[in-house]
This record gives structure tokens, C-alpha cells and sequence, in this order.
């Protein structure tokens, strides 16, 4: 119940609806109940010919109007209940998503995509059922509570025997749903490695082919669909006998009716009709006992699916404008200092320092190269810029404020962020170039498009710069898919500039081309530049080369040069070990 | 993901289809047989209930004769353990049968779809074969196991009571038989709605799933974008639109549902009425009425499945047609009827005589390319990108088919080889490395049993790979998560170059692309892979980084689909030609600098 309570906001707002939705369904179920009632005298009356063809009709027309009745309040007490669930289902799953809208990268680690996008669809429908389904179960409570009630009325024996008998179908239900769940999780994770298998095979067929795989990867895929077929015949030994076992159960009570009832009635201690009104109850009680097992599923899957929900919806982001003032509204014109900037990762003993003592200053303007090792830290240090994470210790501060005091928009708006894996989202590539910008003018983007060197590119693809990319569309090529996220930053106009890497899949001669044009585009904006190469970031202002989290070295080329240090080491392995023999 | 599968509806019943459907049951055809039989067994002891009801009542009740309701007791309780017993025994062998079809479908599905060349691959997203490969083969399992048997237990079931009824009393039965237009249409008009209602609600959840799984990966270009509030504003419609769709399904729910009711009731007052009045004329007896209310119920159960079953006909045929449509597309490359064999050892000698090549045949890549590369010699090949240089290592594996022109290896057509023959002779490591899901070891060996343990060991120290893989934790077992994703990626071309160490084939073809994002330290270990995997075999290297090219004892440089220079590297500065001007180009961009003399 505590972990419902993340989601008690959503339904509390639609209480009138369900109050009604619920008086409804009662009216619906107190006339359900009746019209067995009608039939009993109806009986009655043929079996002992005391009835004559108006009175029939006149019976008859008694039902259909009691059933007129039931039609309209079943009409409406679904619309009302049911309806409201799928409303708390959509504000749910609009309130999910603008949460993860703000969630931070650290949230972001923690969770994969496929774990989110079961909570905001699996999750959030067994909410619903719980709050549509489940709630109008307090109708099959009230049926079972009228037809129990008149059933004792009618005669005491036979009722004891029906509603000794009947939680056995509850029971059944609970027991064996909960065993069938607990398979067919199995069967749905073996049909999870169905689709890898797929999956990996295709994907990667030119291996398998380049190295004749085809009738070993065919025994293995045989093989993991026969363990899937295994587990889904477990599944089916339950699920087949779930349905034919309750109406098995359903089926002995009602020959016990036949039996004690029919005995009764022989003996002339109950009617004919009543017999018929017992018959009518069970039949009428078969859902309603199964439903109320079913409500318990619905309860205990609605609970663990709002404790997910709920540490997304009150999942509070680390990374959020200052609490004191709400953000510093600031025009970044890009000058960036690091001051003693750490971060770890872990805690405790497992605690270990990724960044240390990291201070360095970029006035506006300036570029700054950033090289060293795989694993140095190198893009975890950009990310502090555009406050991705924030440091552990230190501070970092643009035009003199601290990062953390400048308003987030600010701070981002000023920033034009190409990350080392380039994300496109499937839209034409006009939107994602002006992803940043929506209101760019042609001119601008062909600008940004000439800069990153896409322009002859975008001609090429069949609809120019209107093609739809990604899996509806055309697939771009690595260095097309960077080139178009450099253009995306390039129009921005941002005041600083980072390129994390962002040249990694462009071919060399291209890549010089595009690091031309960003030369002049430079001008006058603050750059961070990450490079696996120095030859690419030669002519920056500043270097910095980082070991193992820390600044080993910092200076211009020829500075570092000059020192004859680490730096000089690296820029003579990268010249002699790609050079080629020319003797 | 599937996503955006769009759902192309047609006949709910096409012959030819179907008898290549039922091709996929011969097999199982006894089994199919005796759950038709069950079935058939089912649905007959289902008609006795009401039956034993009538004769209690018209007899020992009537008869006040209170013992004579045991027999009818045990009888009762036994048909309701037969009915039990066969309905549970059908479920059960349908069920276990159909799993059976959908392993001997997927596999087809699977063994036709490894065989096709890659230019399939190319034209196919991955997305949508696996699509082929499970939800369509689960669509077509629905087809035999819900449009053949259950079915045919549909249409039984509903002749059996109908048939009773008429035995029983003609005159109740015609009574009851007013409702069922009643039942029929009301399903009718309620399954129209539903299909187009569902429809829209699949498309629209699917566009919600669509937009938050890209949202969901985006999610930091979103944010570092400041684009937040137009993904909120499209979030919402989107939602609200679903939204619109459920509430119109959630209606015509609240509707048909106590319309059942409504029917069921409608049904009782009718037979109560006129039949009724028929036991008072004492044309049948009241026995027999309550009875007929029994029956009459059981009978609407199959009318409103049968509606049911249209829809998933329907979709059915919809997914045969996909899958036979890749069932039926030709391998592009297959063996020859009569293969010649390679004479063993084999050398390694590669030929390639005037060949054209376009992946597109009207854009021909290779515009009649010839050399010879006798066994042994390790050849290089340099040109601008789309010169052609990748094609030649796929045609050499004949990955592709070449339109014009020959490729020998030894003296002979590959064509007129096994392509198994081929590349286990001819070994490729692909420029972009793939790794599977599965231990370090499955990834060097990959499932070949051929291959052991030290012999994965040896490949990975010679090609340099065992140095990462020995600070792995669980060295050789460490697992590899799907697409390597725990590994980088120069991490990944040492395990492929590993792989291709282990498989040792007498002629390598290695694809090396500019890594830009491999740091110095890996990227010398790689060259010292290269320079061991080239040693004292054919070799075909397609050089994308100029330090790999001084391992090589001979240079081709394709130019635009032809090939412009052949010699070695000092040949070819001396030449003074496209070589050394793309020599010079490249070093200067690389390096920045003077070429050292």
C-alpha cells in the first residue's frame, strides 16, 4: 500500500468520478440480482399451471425492463470507472516522462533503456488495471454479498454447501495464476534470447559467413528455441488446466444443487423455481469468485509496479538550478576556469578518484586541446562544463560565476556540445541540424552544413535535406551521423564550443577540412577540444594533457615541447610509429 | 524494435496460402487428429449436463422419488470429469504440437535467411527480420492452432446443440433459434468497430513507444539542447491521442458487455414466454425448458468466437504473406549443382581477371579490375574512400556476386566452389569488428568446437589480444555483453583479429580502418597484430593508415573502379604518380609536417 501512495495524487483528483462510477455499478448489480428472482415465479407458476399468457408477457417484459436497467448503470459505471483508469493512466505517463525529461546521466546509468520503457508502459498499464478492473471489483464483492444473501433466504442447506465451495475457486485462481506467472516470466526472458540470437546473427552475418558459422549458429539457434519450447509447455501443462479446472469445480457444485436441491424438491421442502433460482446464482457467482482471486494479481502487480513508477516520479534530478536562487540568468561569452576539480566515483572504501586537482583557465575566446590516454578522464571533464555531472570537490566557473549558481538554460544555451557518441533522432535532417535552433533560417543552416562538411552529402540522399534518418529512413554513415552533429552545434552560435572527439569517424582529409572551417569559425568563441591525435589540436592555446586523472602537463605545443616531458614522448611515438619506412 | 511495422490487412482466407500453411502440419498430422477427436469428444459430452438436468427434473423430482437423483448425480459429476479430462488433454497436445510448428517454421525462416548473400542484409534492416522471425511466426501459429482446430470446435459445437435442440423439441428449439440473429448481428457489428478501433490504438501506443524509446536514448542532446518543453508538448499529444482511441474502445467495451447481457436475459424471457405457454399446452415438459435456457446459452459462446476468429485469420494471412515473400526470395548466391574441390594444401594464390563490380549493377564500383597475387605475398591496397578497395576483400570471400569478369583462387572460378569450401580457406576480418553475446573464448572460437582452448589462447597472445583479455576479470570467461558493448572499441579489434588468428585460414583479407579512437598504446599492439597475421600468407590489406603499408611486400592503388599502380612502396614514390601525391597528401594531414627523408 506504501508504494501506491506515489501514485494517490493522480487518482484522489478523479474521486466524483469513481464514487459515481461505483454507485452506478451497484444499482447495475442490485438488479442483476433480481431477475433470477422473476424467473423463480415464473417457474413456479408454468410448473404448476397456474399462469396464464398475459401474465407470461407481463414476466417477461418485468425482465427485459430490469435488464434495460442493468444495461444503462453497467454502461455507465464502465465508462465512469474504467474510463477514469485510463485517464490516471495517461496523467501517469505524462508525469513519467517529464520526469525523465529532467532526470540526470547519474539516473541515466543506473537504468537501462528497455528497464524505463517497461515502466512506462508495462508499469503504468498495471496501474490502470488495478485502478480500472480492480475497482470495479467491488462489484463482484457486492454480487456475491446480494446472491449469497439471497440464497440464505431461500433455503440454508443448500446455500452453506455453495459458499463452503465456492472460495475453492478463489484459491485455485490465486494459486495456480501465481505458479503461471512465475513461468511465463521464464518463457518471456527464453523468448528475450530468441530475439538476441536474432538479432546478434544478422547483425553480424558477415563474420559469421567470413568464418562458414551457418550450420553451427543454426544448432545453436535450434537449441535455444528447444529450451523455449520446453519452458512453454511447462506453461501450457498450467495454463491449460487453469479454465477447464474451474469449471470442473464450478461444474461439481452445481450437481451437488442438482442433488440436495432436486432431493428437496421431491420431498416438497423447496420449489422447482427455486432450484432454477440456485442455478442461476451459481452461474451468476462463477465470475465474481474468480475475479476476486484475480483482484489479488491486479493488487500485488499494482504495488511493485508503482514502487518502480514511484522512484522515477519522486526521483529528485542532482543536477537542478540552485535551490537558494533558482539560477543566475547569464549570457555566457566563454571564459572557463577550473578550479581543483575532482570527481570520484563509489564511496567508502570502494571510493576512487576518476579526476583530481584539475585547474586550468580559458579566457573568451581561447581554444583548449584536451589529449592524453583512453580512460584518462578526458570526456568526463567536458561533461562538468555543461554540468552533465557535477565535480565532487572543487568548483568550475564561467565569466566568474560558478557553475552551479548560473541558471541550467543559461549555462547550456551557451554551450555548443558535440559528444563523442552522436545521437540523431529519427526526424529529416533539417530538424536535426536545427535541433538547437528551430527558428534557423535556411542560410544559417547551409552555413552550419558547409562548415561540418555535409553539404555535398545532403544532396546525395534522396529527398536533400529533407530525409527522414534512422530506421524509416536512410542510415548515415558514422562520420555523416558526426558531421551532422557538428553542424547541429555549429548553429547554435554557441559562445564555447566542445568537440568530444567528434572527428573519429570522418576520414582524415575530410576531417582536416572540417577542422579549417572551424578554425575560422572559432574566431572569437571558446573552444574545448578532445583529440586522440596531437597533430589534430597542435595550435591551440592551451593543452592539457591528462594521466590518469590528473593534469600530467599543461601548455602551448611548444611549450610542452620545450619541456621534454610526457607530452614530447607522446607527439614523437604518434610521428615515429605512423611513419612509414621511406628508405 | 517493430515498432512501426505497419499492419497491411487483407483476406481473411486465401487458398493458396493456406496449403502452404498446412505443408508446416503434415508432420504433426496424427497429432493434429487426435486433438480434433478430443475435440469432437468435448464437445459432445458438453450436451449432456442440460440434458441430465431435464431428466431429473421431469423424473425422480417430479416423481417425488428423492433416491432416484443419485444416479443422475454420478452421472453428472462423471461427465464433468470426462469433459474436464478432454478439453485439458486437447489444450495440452494442441499447444505442445504448435510449439513444435513454430521451432520448424523459425528454423526455415532462419536457415533461408543465413543463406541469403548480403546484399539482402544491406536492403533488410535487422529490425524487421526479426520481426519475420517471431511476431509473424507467432501470427502463424495462431492460424493452426485457432483457425484450423479451435475453429472446426467452433463450428462442431455450435452443430451439435443446434442439432440436439431440433432432436429434442423442434418447437423450443425454433423458439430459441429467433435470439440467434440477434447474437450474430450485435457480435457482428461490435467486431467491425473493434478492428478499426484497435487498429488506431496499436498505431498510436506504437508511435508513443517509438518516440519514447528515441526520447529515452536522446535524452542528454534533448537536455544540453534545451529542448525539453517540445518534447513535453509532443509527448502530450501523442499520449492524449492514445488516450482518445482507448476511451473509444473503453465505450464500445461498456456497450457490447451488458449488450451480452441484455441478450442472455432477452433469450431467458423468449424461451420463459412462448415456451412458457408450451408447457402449458403440455407440448413439452418444464424440464425440458430449463434445459433449453441451458442450451441456448452454450450455444452463443461459439457465434461470438467465430467473430473472433475472423480477426485472427486475418492478421494471419497478413503475416504468411510477409514471410513466405522472404520465404520465396532466391539466395542470390548458391552452390553449384557440381562443385570442384580444391586441391589440398591450398596455396593461396588470388586472381582476380577483369572484374566489374557494382553494388547497384548501373553504378559499377570495380570497372575491370586484374592482378594476380601469388601464393604468400602480402599486397596492400590504398586509394580515396568509394575507390572500390572494400568491395575487393567482400568479392574475394564472394560476399557479393561480380557481374563481370573471374576471381581464382589456385587456379580456380570461386564461383565454381562451396562457398563453405571458399571461406574456410579465405579468411576475413571485417572493418567493423562484431562481437557477440557469450564468453571472450566464444568470441575467438565462436561456435566452433574445432577450435580448443589453447589454441584461442595462443591466437589471442600472437595477435596481442591477451594482453587486455589477462586483466579481464575472469580472464577467458569474461562475458561479452550483446554488441560488445563492454569492450572498447579497440578492445574489439584485437578480439577480431584474435578470431581470425584461431581460424588461420591460407588466405586473409583484413579490412584496417582509420581507428582515430584508439589511443597510441593500443594502436601499436594492433600493428604488431596486422604485421603477425600478414606473415608468410596471402594477404589482401586494405590500408586505410599508412604505417601498416610498410609490412607489405607490394602495392595496388585503385583509383575510381580501376586499377592505376602496382610496385612497391619505393617503386611507387619513384614513379612519382597518384601514389605518391595521395602518400604525401595523407602524411602531411596526419602529421602536420615535413615527410622525414
Amino acid at each position: 500500500m506504501n508504494q501506491l501512495r506515489a501514485l494517490w495524487p493522480y487518482v484522489v483528483r478523479y474521486r466524483w468520478r469513481y464514487i459515481v462510477g461505483i454507485l452506478c455499478n451497484a444499482i447495475q448489480i442490485g438488479f442483476t440480482v433480481m431477475v433470477p428472482q422473476v424467473v423463480r415465479v415464473v417457474v413456479n407458476e408454468i410448473s404448476t399451471k397456474g399462469i396464464i399468457w398475459d401474465d407470461l408477457v407481463a414476466a417477461a417484459l418485468k425482465m427485459l425492463g430490469m435488464a434495460a436497467v442493468v444495461f444503462l448503470f453497467g454502461f455507465l459505471s464502465r465508462v465512469l470507472i474504467l474510463g477514469t483508469a485510463h485517464q490516471v493512466e495517461g496523467d501517469v505517463r505524462e508525469a513519467m516522462f517529464h520526469r525523465l525529461l529532467i532526470l540526470d546521466q547519474k539516473f541515466y546509468g543506473e537504468h537501462h533503456t528497455g528497464d524505463l520503457m517497461t515502466r512506462v508502459t508495462n508499469d503504468i498499464s498495471a496501474i490502470r488495471q488495478f485502478f480500472g478492473p480492480g475497482v470495479q471489483q467491488i462489484g463482484a464483492v457486492l454480487m456475491i454479498v446480494s446472491a449469497s444473501a439471497l440464497m440464505v433466504a431461500t433455503n440454508l442447506t443448500l446455500a452453506l454447501i455453495v459458499l463452503a465451495l465456492l472460495p475453492v475457486v478463489t484459491i485455485l485462481f490465486i494459486v495456480v495464476g501465481a505458479r503461471m506467472r512465475l513461468i511465463f516470466r521464464k518463457v518471456q526472458d527464453l523468448f528475450g534470447e530468441v530475439s538476441t540470437r536474432v538479432q546478434e546473427d544478422f547483425s553480424g552475418i558477415r563474420t559469421i559467413k567470413a568464418y562458414t558459422q551457418e550450420v553451427q549458429e543454426t544448432e545453436e539457434f535450434l537449441r535455444v528455441n528447444e529450451r523455449y519450447r520446453a519452458q512453454n509447455v511447462r506453461y501450457v501443462l498450467l495454463s491449460g488446466l487453469l479454465w477447464p479446472i474451474i469449471s470442473l469445480v464450478m461444474g461439481i457444485i452445481g450437481s451437488l444443487v442438482l442433488l440436495i436441491g432436486g432431493q428437496q424438491v421431491a420431498d416438497g421442502k423447496m420449489t422447482i423455481g427455486d432450484l432454477v433460482l440456485f442455478n442461476s446464482y451459481l452461474a451468476a457467482l462463477g465470475w465474481p469468485v474468480v475475479a476476486l482471486g484475480w483482484t489479488v494479481d491486479l493488487y500485488q502487480q499494482a504495488v511493485s509496479a508503482a514502487g518502480r513508477l514511484g522512484e522515477v516520479l519522486q526521483r529528485v534530478p542532482s543536477i537542478r538550478n540552485n535551490d537558494d536562487n533558482g539560477g543566475i540568468e547569464h549570457t555566457v561569452t566563454g571564459a572557463i576556469k577550473f578550479h581543483n576539480v575532482g570527481v570520484s566515483v563509489g564511496d567508502g572504501a570502494d571510493a576512487r578518484w576518476i579526476l583530481r586537482h584539475i585547474s586550468f583557465e580559458v579566457a573568451e575566446g581561447q581554444t583548449v586541446a584536451i589529449v592524453g590516454a583512453t580512460g584518462g578522464g578526458k570526456t568526463t571533464l567536458v561533461n562538468l562544463l555543461a554540468r552533465v555531472q557535477d565535480p565532487s570537490e572543487g568548483t568550475i566557473s564561467v565569466d566568474g560565476h560558478d557553475i552551479r549558481d548560473i541558471a541550467l538554460s543559461s549555462l547550456r544555451e551557451g554551450i555548443g556540445y558535440v559528444p563523442q557518441d552522436t545521437f540523431l533522432f529519427s526526424v529529416p535532417v533539417r530538424e536535426n541540424v536545427a535541433f538547437g535552433r528551430p527558428d534557423a533560417s535556411d542560410e544559417e543552416i547551409e552555413r552550419a552544413l558547409h562548415i561540418s562538411r555535409l553539404s555535398n552529402d545532403v544532396v546525395q540522399l534522396p529527398s536533400g535535406i529533407d530525409t527522414l534518418v534512422g530506421e524509416r529512413g536512410v542510415t548515415l554513415s558514422g562520420g555523416q551521423k558526426q558531421r551532422t552533429a557538428i553542424a547541429r552545434a555549429v548553429l547554435r552560435d554557441p559562445a564555447i564550443l566542445v568537440l568530444d572527439d567528434a572527428l573519429s569517424s570522418v576520414d582524415t582529409h575530410t576531417a582536416s577540412q572540417i577542422l579549417e572551417g572551424l578554425r575560422q569559425f572559432r574566431h572569437g568563441r571558446t573552444a574545448i577540444l578532445i583529440a586522440q591525435r596531437i597533430a589534430t589540436v597542435r595550435d591551440a592555446d592551451l593543452i592539457v594533457l591528462l594521466r590518469d586523472g590528473e593534469i600530467a602537463e599543461q601548455g602551448s605545443h611548444a611549450s610542452l615541447l620545450a619541456q621534454g616531458g610526457l607530452y614530447t614522448a607522446m607527439y614523437q611515438r604518434e610521428t615515429l610509429a605512423d611513419a612509414v619506412d621511406n628508405a | 524494435m517493430t515498432f512501426y511495422d505497419d499492419e497491411i490487412l487483407g483476406k481473411a482466407y486465401d487458398g493458396r496460402l493456406v496449403r502452404r500453411l498446412m505443408g508446416f502440419v503434415v508432420p504433426y498430422k496424427w497429432s493434429l487428429t487426435a486433438a480434433i477427436v478430443l475435440m469432437i469428444g468435448s464437445a459432445s459430452v458438453e450436451l449432456i449436463p442440460p440434458y441430465l438436468i431435464r431428466t431429473a427434473i421431469d423424473g425422480p423430482i417430479a416423481n417425488r422419488d428423492v433416491a432416484g437423483i443419485w444416479p443422475i448425480f454420478f452421472l453428472y459429476a462423471g461427465t464433468l470429469v470426462f469433459s474436464f479430462l478432454f478439453r485439458y488433454v486437447q489444450t495440452y497436445m494442441m499447444q505442445s504440437m504448435s510449439q513444435r510448428i513454430i521451432i520448424d517454421i523459425r528454423m526455415t525462416i532462419f536457415r533461408h535467411i543465413q543463406s541469403m548473400s548480403l546484399s539482402f542484409f544491406d536492403h533488410n534492416p535487422v529490425g524487421r527480420l526479426l520481426t519475420r522471425i517471431t511476431n509473424d511466426v507467432d501470427a502463424l501459429n495462431d492460424f493452426i492452432t485457432q483457425g484450423t482446430v479451435a475453429l472446426l470446435g467452433d463450428l462442431v459445437r455450435l452443430l451439435f446443440i443446434v442439432v440436439t435442440m431440433l432432436v429434442l423439441s423442434w418447437r423450443l428449439a425454433l423458439v430459441s433459434f429467433c435470439i440467434f440473429p440477434v447474437v450474430i448481428l450485435s457480435t457482428i457489428i461490435f467486431q467491425r468497430i473493434m478492428r478499426t478501433t484497435y487498429r488506431v490504438m496499436r498505431q498510436r501506443l506504437a508511435r508513443i513507444n517509438a518516440y519514447l524509446n528515441e526520447q529515452i536514448t536522446g535524452v542528454l542532446v534533448t537536455q544540453l539542447f534545451r529542448r525539453e518543453e517540445s518534447s513535453r508538448t509532443f509527448f502530450s499529444t501523442i499520449s492524449k491521442e492514445y488516450l482518445q482511441s482507448q476511451f473509444r474502445s473503453n465505450n464500445t467495451f461498456a456497450v457490447f458487455f451488458p449488450t451480452i447481457y441484455v441478450t442472455s436475459v432477452l433469450a431467458s424471457a423468449v424461451l420463459l414466454t412462448l415456451g412458457g405457454n408450451l408447457v402449458l399446452g403440455d407440448y413439452v415438459t418444464i424440464g425440458l425448458l430449463v434445459a433449453f435456457i441451458q442450451y441456448t446459452d452454450q450455444a452463443f459462446q461459439p457465434i461470438r468466437q467465430l467473430a473472433d476468429r475472423y480477426n485472427t485469420l486475418q492478421s494471419a494471412m497478413a503475416s504468411s504473406e510477409r514471410v513466405f515473400r522472404v520465404l520465396d526470395t532466391p539466395a542470390e548466391i548458391v552452390d553449384p549443382v557440381a562443385p570442384l574441390e580444391l586441391a589440398t594444401p591450398v596455396r593461396g594464390e588470388i586472381t582476380f581477371d577483369n572484374v566489374v563490380f557494382g553494388y547497384n549493377p548501373e553504378e559499377p564500383v570495380l570497372k575491370g579490375v586484374s592482378f594476380t597475387i601469388p601464393a604468400g605475398q602480402a599486397v596492400a591496397v590504398v586509394g580515396a574512400t568509394g575507390a572500390g578497395k572494400t568491395s575487393l576483400v567482400s568479392l574475394m570471400a564472394r560476399f557479393y556476386e561480380i557481374q563481370q569478369g573471374a576471381i581464382l583462387l589456385d587456379g580456380i572460378d570461386i564461383r565454381s566452389l562451396r562457398q563453405h569450401d571458399l571461406r574456410s580457406h579465405v579468411g576475413a576480418v571485417p572493418q567493423d569488428p562484431t562481437c557477440f553475446s557469450g564468453t571472450i573464448r566464444d568470441n575467438i572460437r565462436l561456435h566452433n568446437t574445432l577450435i580448443s582452448d589453447a589454441q584461442v589462447q595462443a591466437a589471442a597472445e600472437i595477435s596481442g589480444a591477451a594482453t587486455f583479455i589477462d586483466k579481464l576479470p575472469g580472464t577467458y570467461d569474461y562475458e561479452v555483453r550483446e554488441r560488445g558493448s563492454n569492450l572498447s572499441v579497440g578492445q574489439r579489434q584485437l578480439l577480431a583479429f584474435a578470431r581470425a588468428m584461431a581460424f588461420n585460414p591460407e588466405v586473409m583479407l583484413i579490412l584496417d580502418e582509420a581507428t582515430s579512437s584508439v589511443d597510441t598504446e593500443t594502436e601499436q599492439i594492433m600493428q604488431v597484430a596486422v604485421q603477425r597475421l600478414l606473415k608468410g600468407r596471402t594477404s589482401l590489406v586494405i590500408a586505410h593508415r599508412l604505417s601498416t603499408i610498410r609490412y607489405v611486400d607490394r602495392i595496388l592503388v585503385l583509383h575510381r573502379g580501376k586499377l592505376v599502380e602496382d610496385g612497391t612502396h619505393d617503386e611507387l614514390l619513384a614513379l612519382n604518380g597518384y601514389y605518391a601525391r595521395l602518400y604525401r597528401l595523407q602524411y602531411a594531414e596526419q602529421f602536420g609536417g615535413q615527410i622525414p627523408e
